[in-house]
């Protein structure tokens, strides 16, 4: 990993808030590259918008010590530069699209590229149609729209796609990706790993308030290069206990190490498989394996 | 004016303007009030009623635009996200106390105006601009008994609760009888009560007589409970976060 800057993005270390008797984070650490996009992951209630509240300045940490750009978190010139949409939207229901987003333009004292933004985000129906009665998806385009109004070098987003509909989830990705192309900088929690895969090149996963895994996913890849063979026996036909496979009702399927020494054996035992696939293990199950083998039996 | 503030004055100005809950009990009911009840009033009166009910429309903008908004403030999202947007939070408040004096010009205004038309009040030019730095005085009370009402209660509960001391407080002042009118227990309540101190203060306007350090006193007590009242919900708002 490259050394970490004083004016880096993100500069996290340390984090921890606590409310009432709930340690909601304990210990996490961020750190975020110009031009990089970091994913936030982590089960329910693991302390990623609390995190995030604390990288934007609207809770204070109880401990550790935040950097956005080498500017303290909250203050005026890390928020001219950063631009964020909340977990929860909402929005006053008397205001129209097109009259949020030149309210969050001027605040940020760029052009307001409304147009552009619309068609971006699929606004284009509802810009100038008063908020009240928004269908969730609608609001969720809104509030990402508003992220990116400001022109910001760095970007806060708290399940971005939650609601969206597949077009709007491919046109989000699009720009993010984009976004990162250009040189900025993206903090994005998530729930779905093929948004995070899509989007991210490093990822930090979280779990009661610590960073538990942590690194760029290629290396994640790398560190734990394991295939995964799907295929069909006969009936009545099991695969033999070395391949340690399972059965999911329909198919096999077996993780390995060595997808070729693995297909050389199972021909050369003349296991009497058929429609065979060989694919990558997916994300979310590449980290299960390297957190398993973390944790240890 | 800076860009950022014109923008926070429109937004303020148009989410406003755009709410009939709002401006109609605000802005209208004063108004209508007076029409109903206080247009009847003869003689000495008939001019100080239109006083009285000027006085409570500045204070119904005061509870229900503040009272609402800062309650508001701590539960919605937009609200929350505001804060991480750049600029001053400064401009937020700037743009409320434009907006709330453009609110409390206009129902006044029209109280005003109807007490010309329909209760044929003649009071002269200076009788007038004495009520108006009245009603400017009163404005400052209202806004921070605004702030902590909104300070204290939920979005929810922050217009019933405006309602429930908004209403017995203009009765207790002498704003809609007046107190001469009042049972004398009332009467003796009513002497502590803003209200009272505001709608003494116009009607001393609209007398054209000398000013009771009293009432000022009492009104200058009301705010510091306020400002009070606003600071311990703060910390404890910020202990509970
Ligand atoms: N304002 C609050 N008061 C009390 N507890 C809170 C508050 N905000 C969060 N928590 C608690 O802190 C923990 C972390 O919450 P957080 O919202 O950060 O989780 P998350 O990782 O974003 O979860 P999700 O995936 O469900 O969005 C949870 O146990 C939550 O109940
Ligand atoms: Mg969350």
């Amino acid at each position: 990993m490259p050394q970490a800057r004083f004016n880096d993005p993100v500069r996290a270390l340390g984090l921890a808030k606590r409310f009432g008797t709930v340690r909601a984070v304990s210990r996490i650490d961020l750190n975020v590259a110009p031009g990089e996009a970091l994913g936030l992951l982590g089960p329910n209630g693991a302390g990623k918008s609390t995190t995030l509240s604390m990288l934007t300045g609207l809770r204070a940490p109880d401990a550790g010590e935040i950097l956005i750009f080498g500017h303290r978190a909250g203050s005026p010139q890390a928020r001219a530069l950063t631009g964020a949409t909340p977990q929860l939207v909402g929005f006053p229901d008397q205001l129209s699209p097109r009259e949020i987003l030149g309210y969050a333009a001027a605040r940020y004292r760029v052009r307001a590229r409304i147009d552009k933004l619309a068609a971006c985000f699929g606004l284009e129906r509802i810009v100038d149609r008063r908020v009240a009665g928004f269908s969730g998806g609608e609001m969720r385009r809104l509030a990402l729209a508003l992220a990116f109004v400001g022109e910001p070098r760095l970007v806060f987003l708290d399940e971005p796609t939650t609601g969206l509909d597949g077009a709007a989830q491919e046109g989000f990705q699009e720009v993010a990706r984009d976004f990162v192309a250009k040189g900025g900088s993206l903090v994005l929690t998530s729930h779905h790993w093929d948004e995070i895969e899509a989007v991210c090149d490093s990822i930090t996963l979280v779990d009661r308030g610590e960073t538990v895994l942590e690194g760029r996913i290629g290396d994640i890849r790398k560190r734990a290069s394991v295939s995964r063979l799907t295929f069909s026996l006969p009936p009545e036909t099991v695969p033999p206990e070395w391949m340690q496979a399972v059965h999911d009702g329909a198919r096999w399927h077996s993780e390995c190490a060595d997808s070729d020494k693995t297909l050389r054996r199972m021909v050369h035992e003349a296991l009497p498989f058929h429609g065979l696939t060989v694919a990558p293990l997916d994300l979310k199950d590449v980290i299960n394996r390297i957190r398993r083998e973390e944790t240890g039996p | 004016m800076t860009r950022p503030l014109r923008a926070e004055c429109a937004l303020e100005l148009k989410t406003l303007v755009r709410q009939p809950g709002f401006w109609v009990p605000t802005v209208l009911f004063p108004a209508m009030l007076y029409a109903f009840f206080g247009a009847q009033s003869a003689g000495d009166w008939a001019a100080n009623a239109m006083a009285a009910f000027a006085v409570y429309a500045v204070l119904g903008v005061g509870f229900f635009q503040f009272g609402v908004s800062v309650a508001q403030d701590r539960e919605s999202p937009f609200a929350n996200w505001q804060q991480t947007l750049p600029g001053h939070a400064g401009n937020q408040w700037i743009a409320r106390v434009l907006a709330s004096l453009v609110f409390v010009t206009v129902a006044v205004a029209l109280v005003v105006a109807l007490a010309f038309v329909l209760g044929r009040v003649e009071v002269g030019a200076a009788a007038l601009v004495r009520l108006a730095f009245v009603c400017l005085i009163a404005s400052f009370t209202a806004t921070f008994m605004g702030i902590a009402l909104g300070s204290l209660a939920s979005a929810r509960a922050a217009v019933p609760l405006a309602n429930l001391i908004f209403l017995p407080l203009a009765y207790l002042g002498g704003l809609w009888v007046p107190p001469m009118a009042l049972p004398s227990a009332v009467n003796a309540v009513s002497q502590w009560t803003p209200t009272r101190a505001m709608g003494e203060l116009g009607w001393a306007a609209i007398a054209g007589t000398r000013w009771d350090p009293g009432y000022l006193a009492v009104l200058l007590g009301w705010t510091v409970i306020s400002v009070a009242v606003v600071v311990v919900a703060h910390a404890r708002h910020r202990r509970h976060e």
